[in-house]
């Protein structure tokens, strides 16, 4: 059970006003204004209840928690027994409960009798039933035997109110969590009560779906099996599942999760409990996406090129170690070997990765930034995030007076952080102040304001957005597409005393950049610099000396791929459409003499490699995550894969094959290696020096692209459930209306994004956007803009109005690829 | 020193047993080639039933999966559609797997099930050579079908709904319409 | 020599295959591998009721150098698996392994670290017998479907054919650790 802060006992406790009560005999003291239910935990008395929620503002909408109350505090009692769930703590009151109380009992019994009125008994198909509070409290609180002949009320059923989430009426007990959990918590008031008396019902509006990025969460406080999810809709009972605690792997923020798994498959996931970090919330994302890792294009054998016939042979593992290390031993020997890494990367594997490429490859061309990046990102994170531990964390987002957002959408790229900043909103205040082009709807839910600016003007807007001590200023990813951007917020933040925090858009990413994944970056935050650093991690590494000149970012290591100066590539979890030349890297990939590829499913990269090594999914391994806050979010594997090694030991292999030793074969045994290895506490790396750069320029047919990932998109982490990607927000083109009118488009109409690489079609929307400005999703609806467009966040593209017949054919971009579905793998 | 008895007569009593018993009949039971029937509640391998046009009477519930003390039961639910209909009401058993290697034939599963689906049969040769032969399918398991049966999937034929089905109205209807005979449909 | 050259390939050789299988069918040499209830049954098979020397099979023997049958009768502890193979071991060929019962089969409802999970693992099972414990017709009829395994046994170069056959269908197969959905 979270505890919320204001409720917490414990350190605090003797600062805060204690009301002392009586319950069931037993005195207790609490805090004021603690609710009865809550106060009768501590002494260890569980009041049945099923509307109650410790996150969800009390509501006493189901009146199973009634309890006696002989005495309120004032000498006089209750008439009748009273909610516990509303009824706050006063001095003196005495409490009695089921425990002591007859009169209780038989309240909690006639209401259980009266919510099984019209509750059906299909408990044998309804897909909560073993893990049901309804039966459980039906058990300990309920007649055993019912008196009700009549005919029960009955609805047609399932009914789906999304793709994903089906409801099922005749089940609802009208506990009201799931309406005030969308309302309150998520933002998004899709669903509410309809009706009245014996016919009030969940409901949504009228064509209007229950379209919320995080509706799973009410599938999961349900306390009956009246809202259940597609996906697994009678896949599995609770009692065949083996839980395992795990952390999401699809955003930087850590969220705790519950990964659920019966003989070697999982069967779906829910969501953790930390209130640290996502208290007892997750995104779609997190809750329905992990069918990927079983998909059909999944690799279950190291290949090997076949120097004869040019085909990929299946090998050994052994024989594989041995031809990755001998190709990329012979390139290290002579032009070099460049690595990059993707985001996927748990820390030990990243740190598996920085360390096989300066000690077995002696070089410093590593970088795990597959996506568009610059040299002054580099800079930032060597100074301001790397090593630098737990910085801003989520209580101190609600604590926050301000949270000034540069670069980052919270709802789309940080769902947890989206939570936590309408909470602080909510609860604290908190004063929210985007700076982007036009006001999203998450930042309406979150209260927050809009500082407007074009893309590659965040530099010189962030002086309007007011900061000042208690402020925090939020770096999305993006800004690397933006000259200065960095520089200024680090300038801001110093003047100001506000604090920075970086924030990522991949869950390895801030563990890459603790291992030493970057081209100026050792593991623990030394600078390649620095010969002092050098040296020092030389010495925990007993080796004689580490390279000392800087090495190339992604970008830099596949241009010179290109030109024949690096003659080999060890290539890790990077989807070539991430980059930000897609076609040069596929390019790049061909020109390189020889290419490793670490992969869990096949890729365009694999397709080309010569060594393909596959590798297991972070399912199937252990290790931990570096969320944005810099916390480390340990996990153990789920289902163990015979098959399916960690990245770690398959570098390890390619070590010894190649005759050096990693030092460690095993996630745990790198991650002590890491922890031993430490921060390093000598001088920092210095601060980016980039003289802000301005929007560019464009031409009255252009338009400068805003755009970043929907949550919910064509990613391939999100392959394989067709309820979930139904999901999906359609595409769409925001424009303002005076842009639109200069391009003479109306609402609805399709519009066309050109570049010299290619055009999309979207259909346009009307928005409160700056001028001269469009926005659309990175990667949605079979449309990935970097990979047809070349086009990234910033970019110049041209807009035009219609579809030109003989066109029409090309312009939709690569089709869907057919997703294998659960019924197509049985 | 020992009596006349027992120089003469003790060492050839024992021959009596003998002797005796070559006026009896043999007790032994020629089973390969005589087979006499088990006690009519011998726990024998599994079959799951059918209602009376031919529907399935499992609902994937699994939960003779969980009464199953040897973990050998596996079922995977689906949804019923109203153009693939297998079972009255909205779940069927779209995977149905037991492992006779683990299965103890206790008949915990029987008990557990709550539709009266699953039930035994007095049949037990059912040695075989490998490992895969012996975790017996679905298709395997199902009862046959008998006259008046259709093979699913197909619609609700004996009622409007599957409360018709559970309330016994599909039975007397089956019973009224001649299609089977008295008695609980498909079960043996 | 001779003989078969004037003859139209393969038929004395079937025929000495078919005599083969018959003598061998019908005089099994049981080894005693009683480990646990399964093997009260076993015995019963051995007594008048059951009676296995109508099948020529009534002489238990003490020794594996005079048996040519292995019926593991009950659950094979970790301890009991080298000996069990020992045993295997030293039996003289042709040799046939039947695996009695579920927990000989594949460890039963003992799913637990002290039981082999399935004598299948340590010795090749010719032939698998569910049931906790199996009716002593289920034993006869799990030997009675041996004993047409039996009959089909090739042999000489016939038989060196077969046992590759085999194997390569045994490295081809899915193991089953592997097999998904499916219970191991």
């Amino acid at each position: 059970m979270t505890v919320t802060k204001g409720n917490e006992p414990g350190t605090e406790l003797a600062d805060q006003n204690l009301v002392t009560l009586t319950v069931d005999d037993v005195e207790v003291s609490v805090p004021e204004g603690t609710l009865v239910i809550r106060a009768a935990e501590l002494i260890g008395v569980e009041i049945p209840r099923f509307c109650d929620h410790p996150l969800l503002a009390p509501v006493g909408a189901c009146r199973q928690c009634l309890v006696d109350v002989p005495d309120a505090g004032n000498g006089r009692g209750f008439p009748k027994p009273q909610a516990s769930c509303t009824l706050p703590v006063s001095p003196g009151m005495v409490v009695k409960t089921q425990v002591t109380s007859p009169v209780a009992d038989k309240a909690q019994h006639g209401i259980m009798e009266f919510l099984l009125v019209n509750h059906p008994l299909d408990c044998p198909m309804c897909d909560k039933g073993g893990e049901c509070p309804l039966q459980n409290q039906a058990m300990s609180h309920g007649q055993g035997e019912t008196r009700f002949t009549e005919k029960k009320r009955t609805y047609p059923k399932p009914l789906a109110i999304s793709s994903q989430i089906l409801l099922d009426r005749e089940r609802c007990i009208l506990c009201a969590r799931c309406t005030r959990f969308s309302e309150q918590i998520a933002g998004d008031p899709f669903i509410a009560m309809a009706e009245r008396g014996a016919l009030q019902q969940v409901a949504i509006y009228e064509n209007e779906p229950f379209s919320s990025y995080f509706s799973g969460n009410t599938i999961q406080i349900c306390p009956v099996g009246a809202l259940t999810s597609s996906s697994y809709r009678f896949r599995s009972r609770p009692f065949d599942l083996v839980s395992t605690p795990a952390v999401a792997e699809h955003d930087a923020c850590g969220a705790a999760i519950r990964v659920d798994h019966r003989r070697g498959k999982v069967v779906r996931r829910l969501s953790g409990d930390d209130p640290e970090v996502n208290e007892e919330w997750i995104s779609d994302k997190d809750r329905f996406a992990f069918t990927y890792a079983r998909q059909a294009d999944r690799l279950t054998r190291p290949l090997v090129r076949d120097p004869e016939t040019g085909a990929l042979e299946p090998a050994s593992w052994p024989a594989a170690f041995l031809a990755a290390a001998r190709g990329l031993a012979a390139a290290a020997a002579t032009s070099g070997v460049g690595v990059v890494t993707g985001g996927r990367l748990t820390t030990e594997d990243a740190y598996a990765y920085a360390k096989l490429a300066r000690t077995v490859l002696g070089t410093n061309d590593i970088d795990f930034r597959a996506r568009p990046q610059s040299a002054e990102e580099a800079e930032f994170l060597a100074h301001a995030v790397a090593g630098s531990g737990l910085g801003v964390t989520y209580r101190d987002l609600e604590e926050a007076t301000k949270v000034v957002l540069v670069g980052l959408e919270p709802e789309d790229e940080a769902a947890t952080i989206f939570l936590r900043l309408r909470k602080a909103w909510r609860t604290n205040g908190t004063q929210v102040v985007a700076v982007a082009s036009h006001a999203t709807r998450a930042l309406e839910k979150v209260g927050g304001q809009l500082v407007r600016t074009i893309p590659g003007d965040e530099a010189k807007a962030l002086g309007e957005a007011g900061l000042a001590p208690g402020t925090i200023v939020l770096l999305g990813e993006r800004l690397a597409r933006v000259e200065g951007a960095f520089t200024t917020a680090l300038a801001a933040a110093s003047r100001s005393g506000a604090r920075l925090a970086w924030v990522p858009r991949r869950a390895g990413d801030r563990g890459a950049v603790e291992a030493g994944c970057l081209p100026n970056l050792l593991p623990g935050g030394r600078p390649v610099a620095d010969a002092e650093a050098r040296a020092d991690l030389a010495a925990a590494w007993g080796v004689a000396s580490l390279p000392g000149e800087p090495g190339r970012s992604t970008d830099d290591i596949l241009a010179a791929a290109l030109a024949g100066e690096i003659g080999a590539l060890l290539v890790a979890g990077v989807e070539v459409d991430d980059l930000a030349d897609p076609q040069a890297a596929l390019d790049a990939v061909d020109a390189a003499g020889f290419v490793v590829s670490l992969e869990v499913r096949a890729s365009a990269v694999t397709e080309r490699a010569d060594v393909v090594l596959p590798v297991a999914a972070v399912a199937e391994k252990a290790g931990s995550f570096v969320n944005w806050e810099g916390r480390r979010r340990p996990f153990e594997a789920v289902i163990p894969v015979p098959h399916a090694l960690p990245d770690t030991r398959v570098l390890a292999g390619i070590a010894e094959a190649a005759g050096h030793d990693l030092g460690f074969r095993t996630p745990e045994a790198a991650a002590a290696e890491l922890a031993e290895v430490g921060v390093w506490d000598g001088a920092r790396a210095p601060k980016p020096e980039v003289v802000p750069g301005r929007a560019p320029r464009t031409d009255p047919s252009e338009v400068v692209l805003d755009t970043w990932r929907r949550l919910i998109d064509d990613g391939r982490g999100q392959d394989g459930d067709r309820h979930y990607q139904a999901t999906a927000r359609p595409s769409v083109a925001l424009l303002s209306s005076a842009t639109a009118r200069a391009f003479g488009v109306r609402e609805g109409e399709e519009i066309v994004l050109r570049t010299d690489r290619g055009a999309v079609a979207v259909p346009a929307g009307i928005a409160d956007i700056a001028d001269g400005v469009v926005w659309t999703p990175a990667n949605s609806n079979g449309l990935s803009l970097l990979g047809i467009l070349g086009a990234a966040y910033g970019a110049v593209v041209t807009v035009e109005r219609s579809v030109p017949a003989d066109e029409a054919d090309a312009l939709s971009g690569p089709p869907h690829p057919h997703v294998p579905t659960e019924e197509d793998e049985q | 020193m020992a009596t006349l008895k027992e120089q003469l007569w003790d060492p050839i009593a024992g021959f009596g047993v003998t002797f005796r018993t070559m006026f009896k009949k043999p007790v032994t039971v020629q089973y390969p080639f005589e087979k006499r029937p088990t006690a009519p509640r011998f726990h024998g391998r599994h079959q799951l039933n059918r209602w009376p046009d031919g529907l399935e009477k499992c609902i994937g519930c699994e939960l003779c999966a969980w009464a199953c003390p040897a973990d050998a039961i596996f079922v995977e639910g689906a949804s019923n559609t109203e153009d693939e209909r297998f079972s009255p009401g909205e779940r069927y058993g779209r995977v149905y797997q037991i492992n006779y290697l683990r299965c103890i034939l206790c008949g915990l599963c029987i008990e557990a099930c709550p539709t009266r689906a699953l039930t035994m049969t007095n049949e037990y040769e059912l040695a075989d050579t490998s490992r895969e032969s012996l975790i017996f399918e679905k298709s395997d398991l199902l009862a046959p079908l008998l006259p008046g049966m259709e093979q699913p999937p197909h619609p609700l034929r004996l009622g409007d709904d599957e409360r018709d089905y559970y309330s016994g109205q599909a039975a007397a209807r089956a019973v009224a319409e001649g299609s089977v005979a008295a008695g609980p449909g498909g079960e043996q | 020599m001779g003989l078969e050259e004037k003859l139209p390939s393969g038929v004395l050789l079937t025929t000495v295959e078919g005599l083969a299988g018959y003598f061998r069918k019908a005089s099994f040499w049981p080894a005693t591998f009683g480990l646990a209830c399964c093997a009260i049954e076993m015995m019963e098979f051995g007594a008048p009721k059951y009676d296995s020397s109508r099948f020529g099979m009534e002489v238990f023997r003490a020794s594996p150098r005079q048996a040519d049958l292995m019926i593991v009768a009950g659950r094979v502890s970790q301890k009991m698996a080298p000996v069990l193979r020992q045993i295997y071991d030293q039996m003289p060929g042709p040799k046939y392994v039947l695996a009695m019962g579920v927990c000989a089969s594949s460890g039963g409802m003992f799913n637990n670290y002290a039981i082999v999970q399935g004598v299948d693992h340590i010795v090749p099972v010719d032939m698998y017998l569910p049931g906790c414990p199996p009716r002593p017709e289920m034993l006869i009829d799990a030997v009675m479907k041996l004993h047409t395994k039996i009959q089909d046994t090739k042999l000489g170069a016939h038989r060196v054919a077969e046992i590759a056959a085999d194997e390569k269908v045994a490295l081809e197969a899915v193991p089953t650790t592997a097999m998904k959905g499916l219970l191991r």
